[in-house]
């Protein structure tokens, strides 16, 4: 039982992996915490359940398409909010708000349009019956999430070290100010990190149905909570640390529900606590930002 | 500006008689119109409102942090409220000094959240309400707690009583803030809270200051917390943990405007009367209007609605 | 028994009429309920108020509702306010249904959460409590009259059905082990807790795990593949929807494969559930069947098949509301307020709770037999056991298997 739930836990914490590297991009890049970012997760997930119902396309193509769409949507949706938020006194904690005010309009939105009861897709689309890995039986469905973690990992990092954007997006990391005294575009290289962080959010949503079960309009909540942990665990900022976060959050999620099932919630929040007290920048940080 | 000692002092008076009669006339109009108006529940909400929005306002206001899981001080208080009275039959007003101290003792152990800022510091306790909501409502502890079976304490069900005992915690809580507003300890507050170096070299001190407020805005919510569960007597812990009071208090101060007396008074007011009236009116495109709202209060009035008075130097009470 | 009805409303008008001073007939009927339209018990709650609603409709359009009280029939009018899944809010609604709407009747929202802020508040006015499918065993105490239980049977006796088969014909078969994994809630937590103790008093199948998870949790992989390291032979997995259909994905994604499994609402939402299940994940699961798959023959108001058709009439597939165990329910909450209407001897509230249990053992409906313990609790209405059994290449009968005299089909154990 042991060896099965950290095998399990590592490749169901890639899952996680994926839907906390957007809000560390965010968060890293603007010092914004977007509370609404489990809410596009939510609207990734609708998106895939809409091309298939109503196209029959495959979550994997929905995927690219989610990709595609949800970044040129950020520009506009960046552009619209941000700078005038981050010319206030406390940018921070308005984003907190400002962000939950978004998170509110769009569940109510998917709410009044779709209805309360959950969706979901098919198990056959991304393959029915066990993959045995190391003994321990998977679901072929979190195979295929965890891949799309690790790709989405690599390309972040690749993005972010290896293109010219991506070295700009790290400048504005560490210091706004900084970066826009030397002549960086800061606001139109936020606005792309923006839309690459939804558009991550809106990936992990179409895999959803398959990790998660089934989608509902007011999903997003709770998904906030994990990702965040998720996200401190790591370090801001640094995408591998997103993926050691994943982990770390799965397996210990795993390890939970085999000896103490009935608190396994208690898990993500306790993480999140004894890492911001005990070592707030992170596992893999070298004091990127004093907490 | 004021010339003399004298007159300093005289303006002094007059600003706190101010306050003191808005709060005053307050908690004589929360008092009064139950008389009049019987859904005497709703007007029990407003009346939490009014409170945990001013707690809020202690240590928002006044140090610059925002605790989003201030609803876990709520909580401990509902449930420790409930604990001794289920457990040691207690009167209810001992029950009330419990509901304080749980607030208490988990602020204490929370102290260390302090050394975090920002957003890094509302997310934690964010994520602290969560875990202490998640130890109570665990079956594993369900001969304390009933865990996720709920609580009933028909034993006190009281509802006359327990109102007027909210409003005198609401005139707690309002008065906290009078005296926050008008004395040096309050003035000292506010400047750790815009620049704590600053304030550290004038030689206030900044741990100290930052504790007492943490550990007042925590005991108002507690004291909230225990009128909660003995107003309403059966609920269940996702009642008592839920994100949604912490952040209709926080929106409430927000609109109003932090810092200030009458700032979430007005929030709470407007704000929560325009939730019932529509609420009950077209709920359907509500909570889409409420999250606008909020999206359009933070771009154009961040400072809340008191700034449009405080932007041209005019103190508001 | 309809005739038989309007015989005792004339019979009724007659001596009120010869009564001294007779308060004046109102003009409408009262009933004020809530409502969940977002939130996490939207799902349950919107099919309960439709169908109330429905039924509202067909007796406004057939001139009202008898009321004995008044000899004559009275049009109703429905208030209605949306909670939004909030119990803060839900309070709040309730005492401005009864306070400022003076509602004559008062149906609770859906679900143990959302009834259980109704209950003190009902209490307190003295206003009779309507609780549609609220099954938390601590709303029913002796020293308070002003509930009853319509619809669905209390968490505690509920599931002796599963028990009382595995003890049966399970044991026959050879099954000896089972284990219990529930979600932390009132609602399945209580019932689980009863399936243990029902297994340990019968003591014929041993409980070898028993569990309970959060009811946010959406993955089961771990929890299925320790499970079958224990090697169970019936496994019992009591959650709501969403635990469910993360229960079933997961349960065909690991290929384990156990004698007898059991959800509650692979039959009770069983269209919900089959949407995002797919059918190969349900062939064989054993289920509650609720009476929106099962054909109890009435006494009063539609049967099963007709109060589909309507529903289908009056809601269209594919609007967003689902047809299940819910929305039986609401209309059946319907007919027991119809009833209570047609025998009260006036609208006072304790007239009203009269009525209501005058009701007992005698309300036949397509929910079943109405049966009330003295405290309000429904003990009866209780579901059978049925199984999901292939029918044709892609679609699943929810088959009744026991107790024998409700069984329409044969229990299929795997081996």
């Amino acid at each position: 039982m042991l060896i099965g739930a950290i095998i399990a836990g590592i490749v169901f914490g890639l899952y996680y992996t994926l839907v906390g590297l957007g809000l560390n991009l965010v968060f890293g890049v603007m010092r914004i915490v977007n509370l609404a970012h489990g809410d596009f997760l939510m609207l990734g997930g609708i998106a895939a359940w809409w091309l298939f119902s109503s196209f029959g396309l495959h979550p994997l193509w929905s995927a690219v398409l989610v990709i595609v769409v949800f970044v040129l949507a950020g520009l506009p949706i960046y552009y619209l909010v941000v700078p005038r938020l981050l010319r206030s006194r406390d940018s921070e904690m308005l984003s907190l708000i400002l962000f939950f005010g978004v998170s509110q309009m769009i569940e109510a939105v998917t709410t009044i349009g779709l209805g309360a009861t959950e969706r979901s897709l098919p198990p056959r689309l991304l393959g029915v019956g066990p993959m045995i890995l190391f003994g321990t039986r998977l679901p072929k469905a979190w195979i295929f999430s965890a891949a799309a973690s690790a790709i989405a990992v690599l390309l972040v990092y690749l993005y972010l070290y290896r293109t010219r954007l991506g070295t700009l997006t790290r400048a504005v990391m560490v210091s706004r100010d900084e970066a826009l005294a030397t002549g960086i575009d800061v606001n139109f290289v936020s606005a792309v990190a923006f839309g690459i962080s939804i558009a991550l959010a809106g990936v992990a949503g179409v895999f959803a149905p398959f990790i998660l079960g089934s989608i509902t309009p007011n999903m997003g909540v709770a998904i906030n909570i994990t990702a965040f942990a998720v996200i401190v665990v790591g370090t801001l900022g640094n995408p591998l640390g997103t993926l050691l976060g994943g982990i770390i959050y799965g397996v210990s999620l795993m390890l939970m529900q085999t000896y103490l099932s009935s608190w396994a919630n208690l898990l993500p929040n306790l993480l999140l606590i004894a890492v911001l007290l005990v070592r707030p920048e992170g596992l893999l940080g070298r004091t990127v930002r004093r907490a | 500006m004021p010339d003399t000692a004298a007159e300093a002092r005289r303006r002094l008076i007059r600003r706190v008689v101010l306050d003191t009669s808005i709060a005053a006339a307050v908690v004589i109009f929360m008092g009064v119109v139950r008389g009049f108006y019987s859904n005497e529940l709703m007007l029990f909400n407003f009346v939490v409102f009014l409170a945990l929005a001013q707690g809020l306002n202690i240590i928002y206001g006044f140090t610059g942090y925002l605790p989003f899981g201030y609803v876990g001080f709520y909580g401990a208080g509902a449930y420790g409220f409930s604990l001794v009275v289920m457990h040691l039959h207690v009167p209810a007003l001992l029950g009330m000094a419990a509901a304080a101290g749980a607030a208490l003792v988990l602020a204490v152990i929370l102290l260390p959240l302090l050394r975090l800022s920002g957003a890094y510091f509302a997310i934690a306790s964010m994520a602290a309400a969560q875990a202490v909501y998640e130890v109570v409502a665990n079956p594993d502890l369900e001969d304390i707690t009933k865990g996720p079976y709920g609580v009933s304490l028909s034993d006190v069900f009281a509802p006359a009583f327990s109102y007027y005992v909210a409003l005198a915690i609401l005139a707690f809580a309002l008065l906290l803030v009078v005296w926050l507003r008008n004395s040096r300890f309050g003035m000292s507050l506010q400047a750790i809270r815009d620049d704590s170096v600053s304030a550290a070299m004038a030689g206030v001190s900044v741990v100290r200051g930052r504790t007492i407020a943490w550990l007042l805005s925590a005991l108002v919510a507690g004291l909230v917390g225990g009128v909660f569960a003995w107003h309403i007597s059966v609920f269940y812990p996702d009642t008592a943990f839920d994100l949604s009071v912490s952040i209709f208090a926080t929106v409430f101060l927000l609109f109003g405007g932090a810092t200030t007396l009458s700032g979430p008074l007005l929030g709470v007011f407007i704000l929560y009367g325009i939730y019932n009236v529509i609420g009950i009116a077209v709920p359907q495109y509500f909570q889409f209007t409420y999250g606008a709202l909020i999206v359009l209060l933070v771009l154009f009035l961040p400072n809340g609605l008191v700034s449009l008075l405080t932007r041209r130097g005019i103190r508001v009470p | 028994m309809r005739s038989t009805l309007l015989a005792l409303g004339l019979l009724g008008a007659v001596a009120a009429g010869s009564a001294e001073a007779q308060p004046a007939a109102p003009s409408e009927i009262k009933i004020g309920a809530l409502y969940a339209s977002s939130g996490a018990y939207a799902s349950i709650s919107m099919p309960v108020f439709d169908a109330f609603k429905l039924w509202v409709d067909a007796v406004n359009a057939d001139g009202g509702a008898e009321v004995k009280a008044f000899g004559k029939k009275i049009p109703i009018k429905l208030i209605a306010y949306d909670d939004q899944s909030s119990t803060a809010t839900a309070a709040t609604l309730y005492n401005q249904l009864i306070t400022q709407d003076h509602v004559d009747l008062l149906i609770a929202d859906s679900g143990s959460v959302l009834t259980s802020v109704a209950v003190p508040i009902a209490k307190e006015h003295k206003q009779f409590l309507f609780d549609v499918s609220g099954t938390g065993a601590a709303f029913f105490t002796d020293d308070n009259p002003y509930i009853a239980l319509m619809a669905d049977p209390v968490s505690t006796i509920w599931p002796h059905y599963i028990s009382d088969f595995l003890a049966d014909e399970g044991a026959k078969a050879g099954i000896k082990t089972v284990a219990i994994l529930y979600s932390t809630n009132d609602f399945t937590g209580t019932q689980a807790a009863a399936l243990k103790g029902f297994f340990e008093r019968d003591g014929k199948v041993k409980v070898i795990y028993y569990q309970g998870v959060p009811t946010t949790t959406s993955n089961y992989t771990v929890l299925i593949n320790n499970i079958a390291a224990l090697n169970p032979d019936a496994v019992l997995e009591l959650g709501y929807v969403g635990n469910d259909i993360a229960f079933l994905r997961n349960l065909q994604d690991s290929g384990n494969q156990f004698r007898f499994v059991f959800s509650i609402y692979a039959g009770t939402e069983k269209d919900e559930i089959e949407k995002n299940v797919g059918v190969s994940a349900m062939t064989n699961i054993f289920s509650y069947v609720p009476a929106s798959n099962y054909d109890y023959k009435p006494e009063v108001g539609m049967t099963q098949k007709e109060f589909h058709a309507a529903w289908d009439k009056k809601y269209p597939p594919g609007s967003g509301v689902a047809f299940g165990g819910n929305a039986i329910y609401g209309y059946m909450t319907g007919l027991v307020v119809g009833q209570t209407l047609a025998t009260a001897k006036s609208l006072d509230q304790m007239d009203i709770h009269d009525a209501v249990f005058a009701q007992s053992f005698k309300l036949k409906t397509l929910d079943g037999t109405f049966e009330l313990r003295k405290d309000g609790a429904q003990i009866g209405e209780v579901t059978p056991l049925g199984q999901l059994q292939a029918a044709g290449k892609d679609a699943l009968n929810l088959v009744a298997v026991y107790p024998p005299d409700l069984a329409n089909g044969k229990a299929i154990i795997g081996k």
